[in-house]
């Protein structure tokens, strides 16, 4: 019955994404394209990223407001390396990156496992103290395109799947296609198909009966936070490399709501223990498609934020009142 | 009390320290009025969300919305402020009726917030999270994301002026606190709110009606938002969508600076006071030699974590003791890690 009703959420909210798809292409018919899809695949490809990395913590019952902090930072650092050592290389970016998001995950699951501090509290303090030491220790200047180096505008640029138009000129899905199938894959069957994956969704659900299992918190609680500043760290090296300027203060302050938002509009809820990848993906193509496209169907760029906030207490609200119906039956 | 006692005069302590210290290492700065005039001038504005923060913890909860309703009632009444001069009224019944209107906003934010979580039930971290988005996103809607300034000129006195050399604003703190205390210490809201924050289901069992409870706390952490932005805006005349956005965090550390537990059922009016000025204290001390905003950024983070693993030490000695006064020599049993 749990499960039917979750597949029902998600059927709801596939439906309010075709109306809503239908409505804009009402509006202007360029939207139904191929050519915008892969354009929508993608501007939002770092948000999915972000959505399924935050999805995990939301269903082992804890919550993660760092990620942000560490994507940019992650970001702003490899840059700044890269720069400074003079090597040009992608992988070796990747390497710095993902390093500093491991790291930075390991101390969040530290706090959280060792001394058992809420997971709120914990990342709302390291998320300063990433940020803040690397505003402090590491700089503030922007580096722009004619600075940033080449690797990581070609890797902005390569594309996987190349069509043509209609006047002979070529359109194309980027790369970042490959990861955001990659990272949902992998944590898929994590998810579905390892012991790891259905303890995780245990732990959201009975921390204390995962640990009177036998199960070791602290290693699963590492395993969660290390993998998200993982995910964080790979988002920071997308997201520069698509807007080709990295800015010291960029993601921190966007991202936060928009990835909440998105993953609670998929189905899972803050107690932990429930909700699935598919309704984390498409709460993403929902919050990405919104923000693009208020604009067009005649609202100001300046409600945006209240459209996600809106979103975001709505969403909250009608999971937690079908689950106090469900529970009066 | 016993444990309020001692986590006050250990605070007292504390603060006394850190006063001293600083003030060898900054002779002829730090102790001075002016220092001192300056520092009650910058700490009530965030003192007033810690004092919201604090009091949705002593129910267990937390309230991240605090910046966010002070950005959206400042903004809100700082449309009839900043038009004082094509109203057909006089400048005292602009003034009077703008702080009403602060406080009528930030109460009915308070009171979404209140029925999210009494009666949808949405644990308060998220519910918080999610009006934080929707009252900055209402507040950057409606000054398209401008600043709004030009008050009437006795207006500026909440956030400016001096009574007998100290400072208005410090004085309202002064004031509201000590409600706040008054509250917690002689009221019943306030004797439900700690046994609820201890257990909700003793609570109700106790015939306490939760909701209510809950509804006025959201109310109250509302209403101290609002007069955060009352002193916000008459201080530098003109309110910005998003202005302190960073006194979330602060808020959130000064609150279990000062002894209260996030966890629920405890806290005090005077620990949080003496968590302000120590913080404060620290603060200007950091300011004298210069240290870089982003360096302060840091070291909140960095001491928020501390206090946080401090509590954890505290809470498992007292634990130990606990058994090993019931149970003779018994240990515990070990925790994990």
């Amino acid at each position: 019955m749990k499960a039917a009703l979750l597949k029902r959420s998600e059927f709801y909210l596939l439906l309010v994404i075709v109306v809503f798809a239908a409505a804009i292409t009402l509006v202007n018919p360029a939207f139904l394209t191929i050519e915008n899809l892969f354009d929508l695949i993608r501007s939002s490809s770092g948000m999915a990223i972000l959505a399924v990395g935050f999805f995990l913590v939301l269903l082992s019952g804890g919550i993660d407001i760092s990620f942000p902090a560490v994507a940019i930072v992650a970001q702003y650092i490899t840059v700044n390396s890269i720069i400074a050592l003079g090597i040009d290389n992608l992988a070796l970016a990747f390497a710095i990156a993902i390093a500093i998001g491991l790291a930075f995950g390991a101390v969040n699951a530290f706090f959280i496992s060792v001394f058992r501090i809420p997971t709120l509290i914990v990342t709302l303090g390291t998320m300063n103290i990433f940020h803040g030491a690397m505003l402090e220790f590491v700089g503030t200047k922007a580096i722009n395109a004619g600075q940033l180096p080449n690797c990581f505008k070609v890797f902005g640029l390569v594309e996987v799947l190349i069509l043509p138009r209609g006047d002979g000129t070529f359109y194309g899905l980027s790369v970042f296609f490959l990861i955001i199938l990659a990272v949902v894959l992998i944590t898929w069957v994590i998810l579905r198909f390892t012991v790891l994956g259905r303890v995780i969704y245990a732990m959201g659900g009975n921390p204390e009966a995962v640990k009177r299992s036998g199960f070791n918190l602290v290693r699963l609680q590492f395993f969660i936070y290390c993998y998200v500043g993982l995910l964080a760290s790979v988002m920071g090296i997308m997201h520069v490399s698509l807007i080709r300027y990295s800015n010291a203060t960029y993601i921190i302050n966007s991202e936060l709501l928009h990835v909440i938002a998105a993953v609670i509009l998929g189905g899972a809820s803050i107690l932990g223990g429930t909700g699935t990848l598919t309704g984390t993906l498409l709460g993403v193509v929902m919050i990405s498609i919104l923000e693009k496209n208020l604009v067009m169907l005649g609202l100001s760029s300046f409600w945006q934020q209240f459209f996600v906030g809106l979103i975001i207490v709505l969403g909250v609200s009608i999971t937690h009142l079908q689950k106090r119906l469900r529970e009066r039956i | 009390m016993n444990t309020k006692l001692s986590t006050n005069l250990t605070l007292l302590a504390i603060l006394l320290v850190l006063t001293a210290v600083i003030s060898l290492l900054l002779p002829g700065q730090f102790l001075t009025g002016r220092n001192f005039a300056s520092m009650g001038r910058q700490f009530p504005e965030y003192g007033l969300l810690s004092l919201a923060n604090m009091l949705a913890m002593i129910t267990g909860g937390i309230d991240l919305s605090v910046t966010s309703v002070m950005s959206l009632s400042g903004v809100v009444s700082a449309q009839l402020l900043s038009r004082w001069e094509s109203l057909p009224m006089s400048p005292a019944l602009v003034i009077l009726l703008g702080i009403l209107l602060a406080f009528a906003v930030s109460a009915v934010c308070g009171l979404i917030n209140g029925a999210l979580i009494a009666y949808v039930r949405v644990p308060a971290i998220i519910a918080t999270l999610g009006t934080q988005g929707l009252f900055l996103g209402i507040a950057i809607g409606i000054t398209r994301g401008s600043g709004v300034g030009g008050f009437p000129d006795p207006f500026l006195f909440i956030g400016n002026g001096e009574l007998a050399g100290v400072p208005m604003q410090f004085l309202i703190y002064l004031a509201v606190a000590l409600l706040v205390g008054l509250l917690l210490t002689r009221t019943r809201q306030g004797f439900s709110m700690r046994m609820y924050g201890s257990s909700p289901l003793v609570s109700r069992f106790s015939g306490v009606n939760n909701e209510a409870v809950l509804m006025r706390t959201y109310l109250t952490t509302g209403l101290l938002a609002g007069a955060a932005s009352i002193i916000v805006i008459s201080g530098v005349n003109s309110i910005r969508p998003g202005y302190g956005s960073e006194y979330l965090l602060i808020s959130v550390l000064i609150a279990i600076l000062g002894g209260t537990d996030p966890a629920g059922g405890f806290g005090t009016a005077l620990g949080l006071t003496l968590g302000i000025f120590i913080l404060q204290v620290l603060q200007s001390g950091l300011n004298f030699l210069n240290f870089s905003p982003f360096f302060k950024k840091f070291m909140w983070g960095l001491l928020l974590v501390a206090l946080m693993v401090f509590h954890h030490f505290r809470r498992r000695y007292s634990q130990r003791r606990a058994a090993r006064l019931s149970a003779g020599e018994r240990e515990p049993v070990a925790g994990q890690g």
